[in-house]
């Protein structure tokens, strides 16, 4: 079993969460790896449909990093129903206060169990922080 | 626990406590939370407290933040909120009021059937709704619809379906709004938020989403249950589904956007999420446009939703859903903002009336209501969980005077879907639910086990406080049958 890059924190409705990374670039992907964790679960019957990853490039702004950082989440699930896909892999090109490039790679949804429908990322208690030399984001999502 | 709700709530009476406006520089009004001793407890212990103070921040705010007895933690506002603002008065109108899924909401149908007359048909009936009514996130229904058409939808609500044939117009008569909420504009809906709710129609969301077969173990007033047609030992059918992924995606666009119109109108809340804009903004005329939107949406996703249930039962006992007794009792929707007028301080007022997680119940003689329920008042459907009970009550008067005509809307969680996935065990649930008689049929076993009644506060303490404070009144109680969860 792989080793969850993030922790589940108590909330009654809802799901927070605790996640850990060394840079900025690797909290978001982090991030994004964990909210999937949630979502799906790799069906373990061989796989009926193609594996092939598609490529989706993503351009976000924002006013500040923490709202960054809800807005790639929820664009993410947004498209992740649109396009029917688990996204997988992520590539981030640029970030900064504002802005954010990247490349996301998704497999057909169809390849995972759906353990959790996650409505959307929330800005309520959201958290972002440098700490020593590595970042920390708290954040809750609406199932 | 270390972190108990440590804010002052002083006793009104023996169901309702406040959190002074002076708890925290900048709350307008009072916060008024319904509860009991009992439930107080769980309520302390969690943090929900704080956000009915929350609340009380927004501008145009009247009277005070309400919380209804099944209130939990949420974002923003908590679960169970009930707020108001005076349009007229730079009142705000705010997307985190209502909720992602916008007009989650139940509908209860009756039949002719007595539990002794069908007690073993009720698994075959669980497997062939379960066939029927696709169940489970992003599954695709039954009832496809074109491009031209789900436009169509946003407008006309549940009528699009009862036009098709999907239902009959009595149905619309017993659905809150009659269906569609007017003035829902299909333009302030992004292309996002159609491609998400593609192909959605007909079907269950996931979750704490259910249709359930049930029966009437309680009867509290016989008028009204004669009034309504109710007996010991019926059958009935609950349906509760919201607008899913539409709804989600209008509610993200638009808190979005809020946020970054709150320095324009220089408003300060304290929790982000609680962005909002003026009623009678730009900004929120476009999001309450567009949250009518997924309204109608959901109210044809529940008609839809009845016309299956009507169409499985047909199969199972091969003969019409009327000749069964099919009837809605009624729909009603629990995370909605609407346009009320009340009276606040002997002076009647128009307001934007947020309820999320708390439903509807108008008293006897309100003008919102369809002629067979203006003597008896609203009829108000509260779901329960899937191993308790589930209730029928009627709006009230005093709901008219004190909530708004709001109560609340169903168990309201105790434990977190984290923790009751760690501390259940799913087999010996199961067990549990199978010795009491319930069959279950799930998409996930994880669902299942989320949603486990250990989970959830008892409806009877929720409907105990709402019924003896008066803001409405029991009809009658159902306890599960056959449970299908999406």
């Amino acid at each position: 079993m792989i080793k969850k890059n993030y922790e589940f924190l108590e909330h009654t409705a809802d799901i927070r969460i605790r996640v850990k990374a060394k840079d900025l670039k690797e909290l978001f992907v982090n991030t994004a790896l964990a909210m999937f964790d949630i979502m799906a679960e790799k069906s373990l019957k061989p796989r009926a449909y193609s594996s092939k990853l598609k490529k989706i490039k993503i351009i976000q702004k924002a006013d500040g990093l923490e709202e960054l950082l809800v807005n790639w989440l929820n664009e993410l699930l947004s498209l992740s129903a649109v396009k029917e896909l688990i996204f997988t892999d992520f590539k981030i090109k640029k970030l900064d206060e504002n802005n954010l490039e990247a490349e996301i790679f998704g497999d057909e949804i169809k390849n995972y169990r759906i353990n959790t429908e996650i409505k959307a990322a929330t800005y309520h208690q959201l958290k972002l922080e440098r700490i020593d030399s590595s970042w920390q984001a708290e954040v809750i999502f609406d199932v | 626990m270390s972190d108990i709700w440590q804010g002052p709530l002083e006793k009104i009476d023996e169901w309702r406590w406040r959190i002074p406006k002076s708890y925290k520089a900048g709350m307008r009004v009072d916060g008024i939370i319904y509860a009991d001793e009992k439930l107080l407890k769980d309520i302390r212990a969690d943090k929900a407290p704080e956000q009915v103070a929350n609340v009380a921040f927004l501008p145009g705010i009247v009277k005070a933040s309400l919380a209804m007895p099944d209130i939990h933690w949420g974002y923003g506002p908590s679960i169970g909120a009930v707020f108001a603002t005076d349009i007229n008065k730079d009142g705000i109108i705010t997307p985190a009021g209502v909720g992602f899924d916008i007009n989650c909401g139940v509908r209860l149908l009756k039949t002719n059937f007595q539990y002794e007359e069908i007690k073993d048909k009720i698994k075959d009936l669980i497997y062939v709704l379960f066939d029927m009514v696709p169940a489970g996130v992003g599954s695709k229904g039954e009832i496809r619809v074109s491009e031209r058409e789900e436009r169509e939808i946003l407008v006309k609500g549940a009528r699009w379906a009862v036009e098709k044939g999907y239902g009959i117009e009595e149905d619309l008569e017993c659905t809150e709004e009659y269906g569609a909420m007017e003035g829902a504009d299909p333009l302030a809906v992004s292309e996002r938020a159609y491609e998400r709710g593609k192909a959605q129609s007909g079907t269950l969301g996931s979750g704490n989403h259910f249709l359930e077969i049930q029966v009437i173990d309680q009867l509290y007033d016989q008028e009204l249950c004669d009034e309504f047609g109710l007996t010991l030992g019926q059958i009935t059918v609950m349906i509760h589904s919201g607008s899913r992924g539409f709804g989600y995606q209008i509610c993200y666009d638009y808190t979005r956007s809020m946020i970054q119109s709150l320095s324009k109108y220089k408003i300060s809340v304290p929790d982000r999420q609680l962005a909002c804009a003026p009623f009678n903004s730009p900004e929120g005329k476009k999001y309450f446009s567009a949250m009518k939107c997924a309204a109608n949406y959901a109210w044809n996703n529940r008609q839809c939703l009845m016309y299956l249930v009507r169409k499985s039962f047909e199969k199972v006992f091969g003969i019409s859903w009327q000749k069964m007794g099919m009837y809605l009792i009624y729909d009603v929707a629990h995370n909605i903002a609407k346009v009320e007028k009340h009276t606040v301080d002997g002076k009647e007022m128009t307001l934007c009336v947020h309820r999320k997680g708390a439903t509807r119940a108008f008293g006897p003689g309100h003008p919102a209501l369809p002629k067979i329920y203006k003597d008896t008042g609203q009829p108000v459907i509260i779901p329960g969980d899937m191993g308790r009970n589930s209730y029928l009550l009627v709006g009230t008067q005093k709901a008219m005077e004190e909530t708004f005509g709001s109560t609340c809307h169903g168990a309201g969680r105790v434990k977190s879907r984290t923790a009751a996935t760690k501390s259940i065990n799913i087999d010996e649930l199961l067990r549990q639910l199978e010795a009491k008689g319930i069959t279950i049929k799930a998409t996930g076993r994880n669902t299942i086990v989320e949603e486990a009644p250990q989970a959830y506060k008892d409806v009877n303490d929720v409907v105990n406080v709402v019924h003896n404070a008066g803001i409405s009144k029991r009809v009658c109680r159902m306890r599960p049958l056959g449970v299908i969860k999406g």
